[in-house]
């Protein structure tokens, strides 16, 4: 994917209130040292400090990832309701509205990624298309397949306006999302 | 409800701001969103594919249906409001439950479920925010996307702290966290959810949800069961025409890129004890998707911008503008929905201004429509004796207006305008100046002048058609105009016979009474030999091009005449455009300074006629002028014609925040292309002291000749 791409992605997802971590490239794989978060340890170490002393829960995530939480404490998922951050995986991004596209079929996992106070995703650059229509075939191929489906475009926190017009973040869902963008991947 | 309504919410000086607000607002965040995007494509592509849905819609909810059911989930179409109570009712029953939890559905609203359920015992919480408040306020919503916003944060503190038991500031950050904090327990311990859905796909059996707070995520997922409550309009054949509406509805609602959450859900997921119940409400759908006049309102995505721009939602919102459906396409809706008594006060609250055309996300002549459909209201006692006997009747109307004249002179001021009226019309002229009916009218001073000299080779010759208001109020406009107009090189000649062009007939669903005056038109209009036909007021321009047209479509003698006519027809500023650069030029002594003007769209020339550049480049080029822009120049003045007689105090509210904007320039004269338009402003600007000259671009023209 190429720079000017990702580099949209983050201006917009930022732009919508979502925050953007750079990991380094090759984090999944190698552990090489690349900017922000460069191993395993430093990521552990920012989600433990997102989740500020609650709980944490998380949804599948792809092998590769699942090794960088081994760190952390994780709860059952079926204690959701009361975790602090949600840790999940977004199978693509969109740079036009800074939007992540996660699966979320699960209920259990779909509970957690709404009812957590802070959300925090990861997202392959490689993943990033230009706007939602560059998805259309796969999300296409999605609900004509054979199984029951259930995906959300997620577009930075939870947000109301109905009070007066004033824009107020975490209504709902969480009030915080952050995006752990994995760089070169 | 009518008047007393009207003034109730006229005076709530929240509700006032907070549209105000929000219309001043909304233009410049839609603007934003659509940036890079080309509008009137997306918008086109959305009205081609909704039409040729509606055209199936039957075939599109079986195979919608069918798909929906293969996935697992249990479809139910609904004929009536009713059978969908009833069934929801007895899908809550089904599962022992007493406890529904809710995100956001207009359907809901439509068919009043929740009353329906509480008086059989059943719970309902409305989780969505701005439906919360409503739902503990007890009223309904006033905006399709923004239900509440005609309430203040002190209100909805109040509401709060009553419901919570707990003392709660009138802070909104700190109520947004109650809301969230509150409600949590209502997603945990709700037995069953529901929602609504913004599009349904044939092909997958899928629904979309466009949400923002997150709310709708929790009730399709928490509860074991979740009811989706759909519209039969909502089914597209496939992701390709959701993802256009999913374009064009977060934008064109509230100036969003795209809302927080996107859901798609296909099926029951999660496996045994879930189910999915889809019902499919019809309410009068596949009745007005079959029906070729009014089928397009079912295009409408409910996106609720025909409200954001509607002039009139901006003074009295949604309560008094629309039933349950609200805007512009509320008041088209609500006939079909509701019936047709809960529609006829409604139906005339528009003021015909086409704002919310130029908007729409579907591409629907919403005010089209609401004309069309005043015909099949009710009419007014004495309305038909009005249109259909004394307006007809061009001598009877002609003699009446010249009769009004010496009714009215008892009551002009020094000035010659009329500052006070007896007791029955006195409401209309508080706040404004109206100006007397002249004493001769501009075809008795036509009678006067000499005949038209033979034409002079290649000379290209025109008809003025004045309309009635220029005629009979304003004729030294109708002079500007010819001499102006013989200023440029045309001959100009003005037929006796011309009447009404009929459109206060149509706006009052007289259809008949304004198919016998367009008749009688043509035949004036065509009898005489000419290139051109020219009028000075916008609504006769767009009566004589648009409507006469479709109004005598089924005519076998008048649809070609009616089409010829139209193909001649131009509006003042066209035709004078025409002779930009003017030979020889036009001013007679050395070139003055340039005068500085604002200038207001008339919305029939803009949008009922598609006319703005030309009336700019005359007043440019012709009339030596600049001119200094005023913030939304193409809004509506109020005056509506019949309008602000029949609703003055809202007409006189929307003439309030044009004369702001006209203020704010500091200019001293005020071009117009609009008798209306001029009538209007021009006694707003009196009543209130202003020495702002109000001008039709006519009569600059003609002054640069002198
Ligand atoms: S035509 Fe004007 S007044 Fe009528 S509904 Fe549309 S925006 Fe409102
Ligand atoms: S009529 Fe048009 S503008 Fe109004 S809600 Fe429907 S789609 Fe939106």
């Amino acid at each position: 994917m190429n720079e000017t791409t990702v580099e949209k992605f983050r201006v917009a997802a930022q732009m919508i209130g979502a925050e953007v971590h750079s990991c380094g490239s090759g984090l999944g794989a190698a552990n090489a040292a690349v900017r922000n978060f460069s191993t395993s340890n430093e990521l552990s170490s920012l989600l433990q400090e997102l989740a500020a002393g609650g709980s944490i829960c998380a949804s599948t995530l792809p092998g590769d990832l699942e090794a960088h939480l081994a760190g952390l404490v994780v709860s059952d998922r079926s204690t959701a309701a009361d975790a602090t951050l949600c840790i999940s995986f977004a199978g693509a991004g969109i740079a036009a509205t800074g939007s992540i596209l996660v699966q979320l079929t699960d209920p259990a996992e779909r509970a957690a990624t709404a009812l957590a106070t802070k959300h925090a995703v990861f997202l392959r650059s490689s993943s990033i298309v230009s706007t939602l229509r560059d998805l259309s075939a796969s999300l296409k191929a999605q609900l004509l397949g054979a199984d029951t489906t259930y995906f959300s475009i997620t577009t930075g926190p939870s947000r109301t306006a109905d009070i007066e017009r004033v824009l107020t973040i975490g209504v709902h869902g969480p009030k915080e999302l952050h995006i752990l963008l994995l760089e070169g991947e | 409800m009518a008047d007393k309504r009207i003034n109730t919410n006229i005076n709530n000086t929240f509700l006032r701001k907070a549209l105000k607000n929000f219309a001043t607002a909304y233009p410049i965040a839609r603007a934003k969103a659509f940036e890079g995007i080309d509008f009137a494509a997306l918008r086109h592509r959305i009205a081609v594919s909704k039409l040729a849905g509606l055209k199936r819609l039957p075939e599109l909810i079986a195979q919608f249906t069918a798909s929906a059911e293969k996935t697992g989930a249990i479809v139910h179409f609904c004929r009536t409001p009713e059978d969908a109570n009833r069934t929801i009712h007895g899908i809550i029953q089904s599962k022992n439950a007493d406890f529904l939890v809710k995100s956001k559905a207009m359907t809901s609203e439509e068919i009043e479920l929740n009353h329906y359920l509480e008086a059989r015992g059943i719970r309902c919480l409305e989780t969505d925010l701005g439906e919360w408040i409503i739902q503990l306020a007890g009223e309904r919503p006033s905006h399709m996307v923004m239900p509440a916003i005609h309430k203040n944060k002190e209100e909805v503190a109040e509401l709060f702290s009553k419901e919570t038991g707990s003392d709660c500031p009138a802070d909104i950050p700190f109520l947004v966290q109650k809301a969230r904090e509150t409600l949590r327990s209502g997603f945990l311990t709700g037995q069953v959810g529901m929602s609504g859905a913004n599009v349904a796909m044939a092909d997958s059996g899928a629904i979309a949800l466009i949400t923002n707070e997150g709310n709708a995520r929790l009730v399709t997922t928490l509860p074991q069961t979740h009811i989706a409550l759909i519209g039969v309009e909502k089914i597209v054949p496939s992701l390709d025409e959701a993802l256009d509406v999913i374009e064009v509805l977060p934008k064109n609602a509230t100036g969003q890129k795209l809302t927080s959450y996107l859901s798609f859900i296909k099926g029951p997921t999660g496996g045994d004890g879930r189910e999915l119940h889809i019902v499919l409400l019809d309410n009068g759908r596949t009745d007005l998707a079959a029906n070729p006049e009014f089928q397009t309102a079912l295009q409408c995505v409910k996106c609720g911008a025909c409200a954001n721009v509607c002039p009139i939602y901006e003074i009295v919102g949604g309560h008094v503008f629309g039933h349950i459906y609200v805007g512009g396409i509320g008041l088209v809706l609500t006939p079909f929905f509701h019936g047709f008594d809960k529609a006829e006060e409604i139906l005339k609250l528009c003021i015909g201004c086409r704002k919310c055309n130029e908007v729409c996300a579907a591409e629907i002549d919403i005010e089209g429509l609401i004309v069309d459909l005043r015909d099949k209201i009710r009419k007014p006692f004495g309305q038909k004796f009005m249109f259909g006997t004394m307006m007809k009747n061009r001598k009877l109307f002609h003699a009446a207006l010249r009769a009004a004249y010496l009714a009215q002179k008892p009551f002009q001021s020094a000035g010659g305008r009329i500052r006070h009226l007896p007791m029955v019309l006195n409401r209309e002229t508080a706040n404004r100046s109206l100006p007397p009916i002249a004493e001769t009218p501009f075809r008795d001073l036509m009678l006067k002048r000499p005949t038209t000299p033979t034409l002079a080779p290649k000379q290209e010759k025109v008809l003025f058609y004045s309309g009635c208001l220029a005629d009979f109020v304003y004729p030294e406009m109708c002079t500007d105009t010819v001499e102006s107009l013989e200023g440029l090189g045309y001959s100009v000649a003005f037929p006796q016979e011309q009447s009404c062009c009929g459109i206060p007939a149509r706006y009052s669903g007289e259809m008949d009474a304004a198919r016998e005056m367009a008749k009688l038109n043509i035949d004036v209009l065509l009898s005489e030999e000419a290139d051109f036909v020219v009028t000075i007021c916008p609504t006769c321009t767009m009566s004589i091009t648009h409507d006469f047209v479709k109004l005598l479509a089924d005519d076998p003698l008048y649809a070609e005449k009616a089409k010829r006519l139209a193909a001649k027809t131009l509006n003042y500023s066209e035709l004078a455009a025409r002779k930009i650069p003017p030979s020889p030029p036009l001013s007679k002594g050395g070139e003055t300074a340039k005068q500085v003007v604002t200038y207001h769209d008339a919305c029939h020339l803009k949008r009922g006629c598609g006319i703005h550049e030309e009336p700019r480049r005359v007043l440019r080029e012709l009339a030596n002028a600049e001119i200094k822009e005023m913030s939304d120049c193409d809004k509506c003045c109020g005056f509506g014609g019949s309008y602000s007689i029949k609703y003055p105090e809202i007409s006189q509210e929307v003439l309030k925040n044009k004369l702001s904007n006209i203020n704010e320039t500091g200019v001293g004269i005020l071009a117009v292309d609009c008798p209306g338009c001029k009538l209007q402003i021009e006694g707003g600007l009196e009543a209130s002291g202003s020495k702002m000259r109000v001008e039709h671009t006519a009569t600059l023209v003609r002054e640069r000749m002198r």
